[in-house]
């Protein structure tokens, strides 16, 4: 894509966000969700193939819909209560609730309604996926933290549950890593609602670290753009070094101590019990090893084992990498090794 | 504390410094001077612990853990130096690191106030020894054997986490010296029964109990020496310090809880033992060894009575050094016939005078010889299991006889006999696998002469 086109789509996609983050009216957030969508599509549509536009179609029509619901549910609720801002829901209506919950989950692609992010992250180029699987979520997120006083705690736990089980699930059969990111971010994505009505900055504190583990993980896959695990099993020819940073990054998503994954895993299973849901806490923490499962089988494929592969290329190290590596090291050092400061992250509110 | 703690962070940069000449001899110099730092600790008051700061402590039950954790580490490196010798500086220094990395976090978990700082350690030990296994065990059964090892240890460990965040909200606090004075007996309730379980199952898991000990044959025999090593003297002993640490909150509920326990233990321990009889794969025969005697740390740990708990302490110990040693002198045979069936290497005592004495003193620690401390761990717990009830000593007695079968098995098939044929050619011993199974030995015959530092907290 030529740069002038580049920029203008892309300072699209950051107004869109950016438009729903600052704003407190109804209409002004729903405009900026439809910018957003609206400018992603020629982003994902990028590369010329028929599975980028098919991908592309799938998004746009579940983004769509779930765009019609939002509105719906904006009316109806400036019908009943006369009013426009986020803060202001009256819990009690069963309707507006209901469909407001379904219409975010839609667009943040959590379970029952998951089933587009797969294909989507999966159709669309590896950066493309990145920026589907992160800044995407940063709007419909920031919605939510807007209006979680009003928000049934009931459905948003169920479908939280629901989402972790199939997140852990759903990567299980999965050989395609773009596949398995998607997989991870819906069990992500389950966690982080599980805990919004109890403690929002929880949230904020489990996206952060979600964030930055998405983007080390899509970053490195992207140096050799390695999309399957048999691929993925050649990296040690290439640079042992980042197989290492493999390892610890899906370590750290998987949510092992002591590296900093666990400690939203930790935080949020403190919250749930304060709040006596215990055998919620317990389910997660459990479903969340099935995740722990697939990192390890690419773990194994990648640092653990030798692919037997012959070495062709000798003079590797003549060529300059090309790849762009956004702030790897930084990131890698705090999506891993910061779990002795967790007390810094109390600041967030 | 961080006078041990920091110098072993400190390895690393030794390490990643030193040249391919001087990365052995820096090792295990400086791992051995970290030993004589951590001696003083041995120094306990009976009934009181000496608090570092609102971190670390170290009272009678942790410090001789301690002890043992850090007399490991040289001995880890010097049995680890034969199979090493053909792989590249890099690749020793990454193994080297992991060595390091696992030791900086056992030190820290037996010496932590804190039980959430506890946990948090005890689940970062899984990491290095899940990367010693799979990356540097030798057969393909290894990755296997690691991720048993790893998702029996995660699936009890999280029940745990759970139920400590639990406590620290409805008692206040998790420290464990705040919790000494603070505990309540808990409520005879189904709920409680459940946090009982969530505590206990982690540890059981760890030690192994007999139903969930599936994972141990498959990580022992799969590991590198130095894994097998540190899974067979220090992390099966995480899950009975777990376990006596957390007794103190799970009054009285343990009466009632603990018999299934108790007695998958019994069954347990004979059935390991017996199994150990028909055993061709001379490491296998070591690691259910494990099994059996830590079934018996598991009965005195739930009878929760003075006697009993002396005795667990006593036999973590004894078995740590007694495992350990067993390890590699199997490993010993393993560097030479490049086998661990026991049937291909026969007759060693001809060939190999002095290492068939340490055999010979490995057999009988483990099957638990006077004077040692195996004997007076297994006394002591045999005897309050009596106490606590008759029938057991029929299991228990039992058992005895069927460990001393199993190690004087283990000893004639390798040692005694007719020599195989084809093993005239094996290497005599060096001298540093004498070293490693003297030294290895000499604790264990020392603390006969004063067994009071190794008897724990009710001495």
């Amino acid at each position: 894509m030529k740069l002038p086109i580049l920029t203008i789509v892309m300072t699209t996609i950051f107004t869109g966000t950016m438009l729903t983050m600052i704003s407190s009216h109804w209409l002004l957030i729903w405009i900026g969700l439809e910018i957003n969508m609206l400018s992603i599509i020629p982003i994902l549509t990028k590369n010329q193939k028929p599975r980028s536009t098919e991908a592309a179609t799938k998004y746009f029509l579940t983004q769509a819909t779930a765009s019609m619901l939002l509105m719906f549910t904006i009316v109806f609720n400036a019908m009943h209560s006369g009013q426009w801002t986020t803060t202001n829901i009256d819990p009690n209506n069963m309707i507006v609730s209901l469909t407001m919950i379904i219409a975010l989950t839609m667009k943040l692609g959590m379970t029952p309604f998951h089933f587009w992010v797969p294909e989507v992250t999966q159709g669309v180029s590896l950066m493309t996926g990145m920026l589907l699987l992160t800044w995407q979520k940063l709007a419909p997120i920031s919605i939510m933290m807007q209006m979680f006083t009003s928000i049934n705690s009931i459905i948003l736990l169920l479908i939280a549950l629901m989402s972790v089980l199939v997140g852990g699930w759903g990567g299980l059969n999965q050989t395609q890593l773009r596949k398995i990111l998607a997989y991870s971010s819906i069990a992500h994505m389950g966690w982080m609602m599980a805990i919004l009505t109890f403690c929002p900055s929880l949230t904020m504190l489990n996206l952060l670290i979600y964030l930055m583990l998405t983007i080390i993980m899509f970053t490195m896959l992207n140096m050799n753009t390695n999309t399957t695990t048999l691929t993925l099993s050649n990296l040690w020819n290439k640079s042992p070094t980042i197989t290492m940073m493999i390892l610890i990054s899906l370590l750290s998503l998987g949510g092992l101590p002591p590296l900093t994954g666990f400690l939203p895993k930790w935080v949020i299973i403190q919250e749930l019990t304060k709040n006596n849901n215990i055998a919620m806490a317990t389910v997660m923490a459990i479903m969340a090893l099935l995740n722990l499962y697939f990192y390890m089988r690419l773990i194994y494929s990648t640092s653990l084992t030798l692919f037997p592969t012959p070495n062709n290329i000798k003079m590797k190290w003549q060529f300059q990498p090309k790849k762009r590596s956004l702030f790897l090291s930084p990131l890698i050092i705090l999506s891993t090794l910061t779990l002795p400061l967790s007390p810094v992250f109390s600041t967030l509110n | 504390m961080l006078k041990i703690i920091i110098p072993t962070i400190m390895l690393f940069p030794v390490i990643w410094y030193s040249n391919s000449t001087l990365i052995w001899i820096n090792m295990t110099s400086y791992s051995l001077m970290i030993n004589l730092m951590t001696l003083p600790l041995l120094n306990q008051a009976g009934n009181n612990s000496n608090n570092f700061s609102l971190t670390f402590f170290s009272d009678s039950l942790s410090s001789p853990l301690l002890m043992l954790t850090v007399w490991l580490l040289p001995l880890m490196i010097m049995a680890s130096q034969h199979h090493l010798m053909k792989e590249s500086l890099t690749r020793k220094k990454l193994y080297l690191s992991m060595l390091i990395s696992l030791q900086m976090f056992l030190i820290m978990t037996f010496s932590a106030t804190e039980l959430i700082l506890f946990y948090i350690l005890f689940e970062a030990t899984l990491i290095p020894t899940l990367i010693i296994i799979t990356r540097w065990g030798n057969q393909t059964e290894r990755l296997n054997a690691g991720l048993y090892f790893l998702f029996y240890t995660l699936i009890g460990s999280l029940p745990l986490l759970v139920a400590l965040i639990y406590v620290q909200i409805s008692l206040g606090s998790l420290n464990y010296l705040v919790m000494n004075i603070w505990f309540q007996d808990m409520s005879s309730s189904w709920s409680s029964n459940l946090l009982w379980l969530a505590c206990i199952m982690a540890f059981m898991v760890k030690m192994p109990l007999y139903g969930l000990h599936l994972w141990l044959p498959k990580a022992h025999v799969e590991a590198p020496i130095a894994g097998s090593m540190v899974l067979a003297a220090v992390l099966l002993k995480l899950g009975g310090y777990g376990m006596l640490r957390l007794t103190i909150i799970l009054n009285p509920t343990t009466k009632i809880m603990a018999y299934p326990f108790i007695m998958l233990c019994l069954w347990g321990m004979i059935m390991t033992s017996s199994i150990c009889l028909r055993q061709t794969d001379l490491k296998s025969l070591i690691a259910y060894s494990s099994v059996s005697h830590m079934a018996l740390v598991i009965v005195a740990i739930l009878m929760q009575t003075p006697w009993s708990f002396m005795g667990a302490t006593a036999l973590m110990i004894a078995h740590g050094l007694t495992s350990s040693m067993l390890f590699c002198l199997a490993n010993s045979n393993y560097e030479r016939i490049h086998s661990r069936t026991m049937l291909l290497a026969r007759g060693l005592q001809a060939f190999l005078p002095l290492m068939a004495t340490w055999w010979l003193l490995a057999s009988l620690t483990n099957l638990a010889l006077p004077p040692f401390i195996n004997l007076i761990g297994e006394l002591f717990v045999i005897m309050a299991s009596f106490s606590w009830s008759n029938v057991t000593i029929t299991m228990t007695g039992l058992n005895m006889l069927i460990t001393a079968l199993y190690s004087l098995y283990m000893l004639t098939m390798t040692q005694r006999g007719k020599f195989t044929y084809h093993i005239h050619n094996i290497k005599p011993s060096y001298t540093r696998e004498n070293t490693l199974m003297s030294m290895h030995m000499l604790p264990l015959i020392m603390l006969t002469l004063n067994p009071k530092i190794i008897m724990g907290l009710t001495y």
